[in-house]
């Protein structure tokens, strides 16, 4: 661990962890700091914009999008515990301001050292062993691997090589794995009779994998699906990676 | 053109997920190519894969790009092998130039093989006002026909009728005893169409490729109907886009390679025939005349935008249908037009106009799966991402797809979430309207724990809560717990 | 005839695309190809196949059945008749139409089946017959026999072109196919049938030929409810006999 006592990290928490899951981000502090990294925390962020960029407002995710590169201007490297928010940095961003040289310039330096937390840990932190996070997990746990990190960041088997290492975790495996779970951001709610038969589907799925926890890396897709599991009072729980990963979390 | 029904989409959407036997057969269809197009690929191995998808993608690029040159030399060659290539503007030129042909050949009877663009001419009810026999020969085509509906999907039109349907059909149109056996169905179109083949004075075809250097159409079947429309008749039509014209017979090796995987799972389909000009005085058949059509109908609108130009690159495998989970769940003819799924959703809003269609590129959760299975790299999602933004703040009312109260709420949203203040206040404010709302409990909307929202009253949460609970605001946000605990100056 | 003018068709794809007049094309390294240049690739494809001939019939003969195809290999002309005397008879038709491609010289077939009481048709043009009359003479065939102006390992298709003596309708009317393929047909891949067919359009000069088809197993249709259904307007049954 001390490997890793001259890197730090500053967080993009995002602003789904910030308003409504902070115990994600709590637990991401954690195992970062478990794993030697220095932590660090610019209080001025609030969203990356995607919300209004993939609904069609580039002007408002333009702003949005700027205050992130002066916020992350500094910093070393960035890790945020959402695929499809660090997506928005590493690939959206370079749309948003492909008009601009010198914006664009900012957004590819950002882009560079911008990575998913699961990423973070395998590519830089190079953890082979969730066991050195401290991590243990009794129980049954199946993994939904997020649109936006599979398909946008190309991360598929970082997850799923730390949660095969968590001691006393048993995966199931999740059919359908890969079919989105109809969040989709305004879509939910643009279509929610379509993103309902969506979740549905996923929701079916997770039942039939016989795990007691869900895992992802994205919390906007566990609230869609957590919402979706609590309606059916299912007794299954959703967690973040950074959750499992974390000896303290509950 | 056909009917447009884009505007209706959020109806018909809403009915189709309803319909459970819609359900099974879309399932059917995407589990049956899907799994196939997968084992295809694990034969060939990824990485060879990729490289006929990156090849296939650089003769688009560059065909498209220098189209121009392209068009000018596919109708040298077609001329020079005795055929004739005609230029439609739009739909109705089209159906001219072949009514014009109907009416000098003295044609009456019409036999075609599966053609999405004249679906989008809406040809047949043209031929039919001739007082034209027209016949689809597909067999898919050929159901949809008698049942005067509309294909559901690219490849496989009549996906969303079951056998009994068919069946229920077959006896009410050609008034045979009900049989729901699929093989003597098939066998009954067989024969019926066999004499109409025999028949037939024109053959009309669409077009999967046509190659500049030799002027040759490319078409690719299974059943075979597409080599006897193409054989029989003593005239032949082939309709096509202006952007399915590749350079040269070489670069047909990975379109041949790809298409049928991609759609259908097959290594190769039973049938490809390739067609240039007439028969010549020692061939034993083929037609006596051969003629080409190029439409445009709104493509050049799609390649003078560069944001949209790549969906000219498609070749309708129908792959991005099978792998969307949205068009898997709705079916072809919700989206409204002849062109369903995420390919569609572009291509239709470009052909229709996007006033019509602007509620398509929404119907998207921009998952990336199709991008994921395009044969020819198609970034299908960013398109989409385009068009809504060309839909969201659009000067034009007409295409602006969301109320009103949407831009507002954009508005408001980017304020807030500039002044991390302003966002303190709403959640603190948030959290007090929680605490009001608790303390109402026969309106309330949470739970009895307070953890989650199960009914909200405010008009965009209820269409989330409708089937989902939200959780409630926490106490504390990740800022006041970093400045209360995790800080370092504090820890 | 109506329709929009070339040019004025042009001139719109042009603006499309943002330019006023055609441009010099980019260089496409294909096209600027001279027929020198292709047969050097041809010879260069050739002897590839010359070396591997048995591997490259063995894969021709399992891709072909991979694709429907009911694959026959003989050693010799005697088998070939053998078999298809075999086929003819089973099949219980009354009619068989054959091309009058070469490889029929080389494998006569006509007297044994005639000894079967078979009519045989061979596609032949004369004063008394014409396109009509020979379009019903292979309707009325329970099976077509052609030859193959090449069979691809790759994809186990069965190419034929135009030529005095075969119609396309013997493989796709009757509902029994059999394509007789020697190994002098064989080509390896997609890419060598379509190199070699462009130097031939260039050395005929810039003529291709009515027609280049593939067949590759039997006719079939998964249209209703994904059920796959053989022999829907073309033949069901699909024989290749490979000899070599």
């Amino acid at each position: 661990m001390t490997a890793n006592a001259k890197i730090t990290a500053d967080l993009f928490i995002t602003c789904v962890v910030d308003q409504l899951y902070p115990d994600v981000g709590v637990s991401v502090v954690r195992v970062l700091r478990r794993l030697g990294v220095t932590v660090g925390f610019p209080t001025d962020q609030t969203c990356c914009g995607q919300p209004v960029y993939n609904t069609g407002y580039s002007q408002q995710a333009r702003t949005l999008a700027k205050r992130v590169l002066e916020q992350f201007k500094d910093s070393e490297y960035v890790v945020v515990p959402s695929g499809s928010c660090a997506a928005t940095i590493r690939v959206f961003y370079l749309e948003i301001f492909d008009d601009d040289t010198e914006l664009l310039a900012e957004a590819k330096a950002l882009a560079a050292k911008t990575y998913e937390f699961s990423e973070f840990l395998v590519n830089v932190l190079k953890v082979d062993d969730a066991a050195d996070c401290g991590a243990g997990h009794e129980g049954t746990v199946t993994y939904h691997p997020s649109c936006h990190l599979l398909r946008e960041l190309g991360v598929k088997s970082e997850p799923q090589k730390l949660l095969q290492s968590v001691p006393g975790l048993e995966q199931k495996e999740l059919e359908g794995a890969e079919i989105c779970c109809g969040f989709g951001g305004t879509f939910s709610v643009k279509f929610p009779h379509i993103s309902e038969g969506m979740v549905t589907d996923k929701v079916a799925n997770i039942q039939a994998s016989g795990a007691d926890t869900l895992v992802s890396c994205d919390m906007s897709c566990l609230m869609n699906i957590g919402g979706a599991l609590n309606r059916q009072e299912s007794a299954i729980k959703v967690r973040h990676l950074a959750q499992i990963l974390d000896p303290e979390s509950e | 053109m056909p009917e447009i029904k884009t505007q209706d989409f959020t109806a018909a959407s809403t009915a189709a997920i309803l319909d459970p036997k819609l359900r099974r057969a879309l399932d059917r269809v995407a589990e049956g190519f899907h799994v196939a197009r997968l084992d295809r690929i694990e034969e060939v191995t990824q990485d060879v894969w990729d490289g006929w998808k990156d090849q296939a993608r650089e003769i688009k690029v560059h065909t498209i790009e220098n189209l121009d040159y392209y068009l000018e030399l596919l109708d040298k060659n077609v001329t020079a092998a005795g055929g004739q290539l005609h230029f439609a503007k739009d739909a109705d030129e089209a159906n001219e130039i072949v009514a014009h042909i109907v009416r000098t050949r003295n044609i009456k009877i019409v036999t075609k093989s599966k053609s999405m663009v004249s679906e989008e001419l809406g040809l047949n009810p043209v031929l039919e006002a001739l007082g034209v026999e027209v016949w689809e020969t597909d067999l898919g085509e050929y159901i949809i026909q008698l049942a005067e509906e509309t294909p559901s999907h690219l490849v496989a039109p009549a996906l969303h009728k079951s056998k009994e349907d068919v069946a229920a059909l077959f006896t009410e149109k050609l008034g045979i005893p009900y049989d729901e056996d699929i093989y003597h169905m098939a066998a009954t179109a067989r024969t019926i169409l066999r004499d109409k083949f025999m028949e037939a004075d024109l053959g009309i075809s669409g077009a999967n490729f046509v190659v500049a250097e030799t002027g040759t159409l490319v078409i690719i079947t299974n059943e075979g109907n597409g080599r006897l429309c193409t054989s029989a008749p003593r005239v032949h039509i082939g309709i096509t886009g202006m952007e399915k014209v590749i350079p040269s017979m070489q670069d047909l090796s990975a379109f041949l390679r790809l298409l049928p995987r991609s759609a259908t799972g097959q290594r190769i389909t039973s049938y490809v025939s390739m067609t240039t000009g007439p028969r010549r005085s020692d061939d034993e058949d083929g037609p006596e005349e051969f003629h080409l059509i190029l439409v445009d109908n709104g493509r050049s609108k799609m390649l003078a935008d560069p944001a949209l130009r790549e969906a000219l690159y498609c070749i309708r495998c129908g792959a991005c249908l099978n792998i969307c989970p949205v068009y898997s769940r709705i079916g072809g003819h919700a989206y409204g037009w002849v062109y369903p799924g995420p390919i569609g959703a572009v291509v239709s809003p470009m052909l229709v106009g996007l006033p019509k269609a602007k509620e398509l590129p929404q119907a998207s959760s921009l998952c990336g799966a199709c991008r994921e299975v395009c044969p020819v790299n198609i970034d299908i999602p960013k398109m989409l991402l385009d068009l809504r933004k060309k839909t969201a703040e659009s000067p034009d009312s007409s295409l602006r797809s969301a109320p009103e109260i949407e831009r507002v709420l954009a508005r408001l949203y980017a304020k807030l979430m500039s002044s991390p203040k302003l966002l303190k206040m709403g959640v603190k404010f948030g959290r007090f309207a929680q605490k009001l709302e608790r303390m109402t409990p026969v309106f309330s909307p949470l739970t009895t724990d307070g953890k989650w929202i199960r009914n909200a009253h405010i008009p965009i949460l209820s269409r989330w809560t409708k089937s989902r609970d939200l959780p409630t605001l926490p106490k504390q946000t990740f800022h006041e717990l970093w400045e209360k605990e995790l800080s370092p100056d504090d820890s | 005839m109506p329709g929009t003018p070339k040019a004025e068709f042009l001139q719109s794809v042009r603006e499309a695309l943002g330019r006023e007049n055609v441009p010099p094309i980019e260089a496409y390294p294909r096209l600027a190809e001279t027929p020198s240049e292709l047969e050097q690739q041809v010879a260069q494809m050739r002897q590839h196949i010359e070396d591997n001939l048995p591997a490259l019939l063995d894969k021709l003969a399992k891709m072909a059945a991979l694709g429907g195809w009911r694959v026959h290999r003989a050693s010799r002309p005697e088998d070939v008749i053998e078999y298809i005397e075999t086929l003819a008879r089973d099949s219980g038709t009354a009619n068989v139409v054959r091309s009058n491609q070469d490889v029929f010289n080389q494998i006569p077939l006509d007297a044994t089946l005639t000894n079967l009481g078979l009519t045989v048709t061979t596609v032949l043009r004369d004063e008394t017959t014409t396109r009509e009359s020979l379009r019903e003479e292979i309707r009325q065939s329970g099976i077509g026999i052609t030859g193959a102006d090449y069979a691809l390992a790759e994809t186990g298709s069965v190419i034929v072109l135009p030529r005095k003596g075969l119609a396309r309708l013997i493989s796709v009317v009757p509902p029994v196919h059999i394509a007789l393929v020697r190994a002098e047909d064989l080509l390896e891949t997609l890419d060598d049938l379509f190199l070699l067919r462009r130097l031939e359009y260039h050395q005929q000069g810039g003529e291709m030929g009515s027609y280049l088809n593939f067949i590759t197993g039997p006719s079939r249709t998964a249209d209703i409810e994904m059920t796959i259904v053989e022999g829907v307007h073309g033949p069901k049954e699909v024989h290749m006999i490979i000899l070599g």
